[in-house]
């Protein structure tokens, strides 16, 4: 086995709050191989976009702070880097894409001048140079008739294009991890559809890593190779996708899948109620506690779950943190 | 069966502002029309821009019309005024996406519900306290939460004040407008068997207005596939799901992601944009972007045409 492009281990960030410190992310390990895309899955809350933001090297300055493990990227620990080398990495070797790809465009240069620029801070490429590969990146994100939509502003594209400039800039220095945070939620689907297949095609081109991050569990299915399920700050099951998806040994998990109304292949006239999961995370103030945090959810549950928090069961190359993973 | 909605040849248009003076008709809904027989459920579907909002806006009396007429159980309610538009209005209520801005952050939950009674005037004051406790029950909020202000619920408990708000005056027809769009899974499954539930219990009619495709599977009996203003498929649920006709239904069910391992359909990726709606194309709409077009799709607007029983289209060629 040849070592993960990126290992987190035990990870634990701390968040600031007014009545102490929550632990945001709670013991959390995971790997990511190259050219392999994993998904991370959970309500809003759990954790998603704070981890993404942890291998970044972009906590919230002042309020999250790495408390303890290790995240590391091709063997060095990049929770114990000062800045500088950070932004060696961030842009370079690990990028990422934002949910609004309006809110992290500039309106006021045009997006050749934005591609342009990262690849000269980036690659110290010269002005010319930098214009000829933007245009290559922007035809390599299938925007046609790139030569001429270079010199457009932000505004003058559609929510598509302008998702696939940010993958384009993204995309300008190599990464060898693209992390991608909702990159469709604001989109159709039919142009949804576009960029994970444009997604899908250049991590098979260029071998990079893709962290999709999303609550669709039909884009998981059709995007990811393996998946974690994250719940209030932590791990609650992890494995690859079509195992977890058609058995999933978390009762979160199961609930997830089955309180969506997915499209079917065969549609009858049938139409049973949607399975529902009752209340909803709980706030960050209780993330720490040691028990199971799905407990008040869980149509499990028992005196051991509320009182002890569940250790990681591993079933195969698929494990859950659930102390009645083997009943489900 | 009666449809309790009869719309015909609605248009609703927007004036834009243009250079040197100039203002441009954009149609938002351009000469729609769909019927939905009472205690049924019809979707909206189609991309964003498509002119969804704005025809449940047109039927509902919240934007102005520039052409059609809106049949509510057997009225024409773009022409009724004074007492009887108030008494009609009071059977159309509407649902909106976002359940933090569309709730007065300075009343409380039950100054929120009883709100459409107060305007509209549908009960004696003496019975419109009980009415909004009956109203809290029946969407499943504790009689002492109705004391509460909006920050103080969570997102899906929002949603179902809105819902309450919505039935307060015992309306015939609602109007969903992605009413479950910006809810977490959990919280949304909730909402839907909600609004099922109502509709069985209190024969509702729904005119359901969403982009997830899954959701509208789910909740409609039949569905409207809207394109730059216009329907192009009109169809029941099965035949529209199993035997979508317009390239542009096909395109759309085909982009959507499933768990369902059997679900292997040829996705059929649609190129482009579609075209600015300030200049729409003299034929179908959709040529500029579709895999089948042909000469007579770009000379003429295909008229919405019936393909089968309870299915209509929007293609030359379908
Ligand atoms: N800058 C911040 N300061 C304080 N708390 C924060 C900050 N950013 C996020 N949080 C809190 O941290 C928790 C985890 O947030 P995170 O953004 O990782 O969730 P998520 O899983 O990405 O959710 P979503 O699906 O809504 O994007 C949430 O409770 C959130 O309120
Ligand atoms: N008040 C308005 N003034 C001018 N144009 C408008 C107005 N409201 C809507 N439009 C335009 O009318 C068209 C239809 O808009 P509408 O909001 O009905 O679309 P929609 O199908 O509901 O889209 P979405 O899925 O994004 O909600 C769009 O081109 C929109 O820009
Ligand atoms: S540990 Fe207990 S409460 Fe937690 S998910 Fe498992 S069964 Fe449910
Ligand atoms: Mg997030
Ligand atoms: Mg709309």
């Amino acid at each position: 086995m040849t070592e993960p492009l990126l290992k987190i281990e035990n990870l634990r960030i701390e968040l600031a709050l007014r009545s102490g410190q929550a632990p945001v992310i709670d013991d959390l390990s995971l790997e990511l191989n190259a050219g392999e895309t994993l998904s991370f899955v959970g309500e809003s809350g759990c954790g998603k976009s704070m981890t993404a933001l942890a291998i970044m090297g972009l906590l919230p300055e002042k309020v999250g702070s790495i408390a303890q493990g290790r995240i590391l990227f091709q063997g060095n620990d990049m929770a114990q880097m000062n800045s500088s080398q950070l932004r060696a990495i961030r842009g370079n070797e690990i990028s990422m894409i934002f949910q609004e790809p309006m809110t992290s465009l500039n309106p006021v240069y045009t997006v050749g001048e934005q591609i342009a620029e990262v690849l000269r801070r980036h690659k110290g490429m010269n002005k010319r140079d930098a214009w000829k590969r933007a245009i290559e990146l922007l035809d390599a994100v299938r925007i046609p008739n790139a030569k001429a939509r270079i010199s457009d502003y932000p505004h003058q594209m559609s929510g598509g294009q302008r998702q696939r400039v940010m993958i384009a800039i993204a995309l300008a220095c190599s990464p060898k991890i693209l992390i991608a945070d909702e990159p469709t939620t604001a989109l159709d689907v039919t142009v949804q559809a576009q960029i994970f297949d444009l997604l899908r095609d250049l991590g098979r081109e260029t071998g990079t890593a893709i962290i999709l991050i999303t609550h669709d569990m039909g884009a998981v299915a059709e995007m990811a190779d393996r998946m974690v399920v994250m719940y209030a700050g932590r791990k609650a099951e992890y494995g690859p996708v079509a195992p977890v998806i058609s058995h999933p040994r978390h009762p979160y998990t199961k609930g997830l899948i089955s309180c969506v109304p997915h499209l079917l292949a065969e549609l009858t006239e049938e139409r049973p109620d949607l399975t529902e999961v009752p209340g909803i995370v709980p706030s960050l103030d209780s993330f720490g506690v040691d028990a199971c945090l799905f407990a008040s959810r869980c149509y499990l549950a028992d005196d051991k779950c509320r009182s002890k928090r569940p250790p990681e069961i591993v079933f195969g190359d698929q494990s859950s943190a659930c102390w009645k993973a083997d009943q489900i | 069966m009666t449809a309790l909605l009869n719309v015909q040849n609605l248009s609703v248009r927007f004036p834009i502002k243009r250079r040197w003076g100039q203002t441009s008709w954009l149609y938002a809904v351009d000469d729609v029309s769909f019927e939905v027989q009472r205690g049924e459920t019809l979707a909206i579907v189609g991309e964003s821009g498509s002119g969804k909002t704005t025809a449940a806006l047109g039927v509902a009396r919240l934007v102005a019309n520039s052409g059609g007429t809106v049949g509510l159980g057997g009225s024409d309610f773009l022409a009724l005024e004074g007492e009887a538009l108030r008494k009609a209005r009071a059977k159309v209520q509407v649902i909106f996406q976002d359940p933090y801005s569309s709730l007065n952050p300075r009343l409380r939950a039950e100054a929120i519900v009883r709100e459409p009674m107060d305007s509209l005037g549908t009960l004696p004051v003496a019975e419109r306290p009980a009415r909004v406790a009956e109203l809290f029950k029946q969407v499943g909020l504790r009689p002492e939460q109705m004391k509460l202000f909006p920050h103080q619920f969570s997102g899906g408990q929002r949603q179902r004040i809105g819902i309450a708000r919505a039935l307060a005056t015992n309306p015939e027809l609602i109007i969903c407008d992605e009413a479950v769009s910006a809810l977490d899974v959990a919280v949304q499954a909730q909402i839907l068997n909600l609004l099922r539930r109502l509709q069985r219990e209190l024969g509702l009619t729904y005119l359901f207005i969403s982009h997830d495709l899954g959701v509208v599977q789910h909740m409609s009996d039949h569905i409207a596939v809207m394109y730059m203003g216009k329907i192009v498929e009109h169809a029941d649920r099965l035949s529209l799901f199993n035997d979508p006709r317009h390239p542009y239904t096909k395109a759309l069910l085909s982009a959507v992601p499933s768990v369902d391992q059997k679900r292997k359909v040829e996705r059929m990726l649609i190129p482009g944009d579609p075209p600015d709606p300030l200049n729409p194309p003299a034929g179908c709409r959709f040529a500029s972007r579709c895999p089948l077009v042909e000469d007579a799709c770009r000379a003429a607007q295909p008229p919405l045409d019936a393909v089968a029983a309870d299915h209509k289209v929007a293609c030359i060629k379908a």
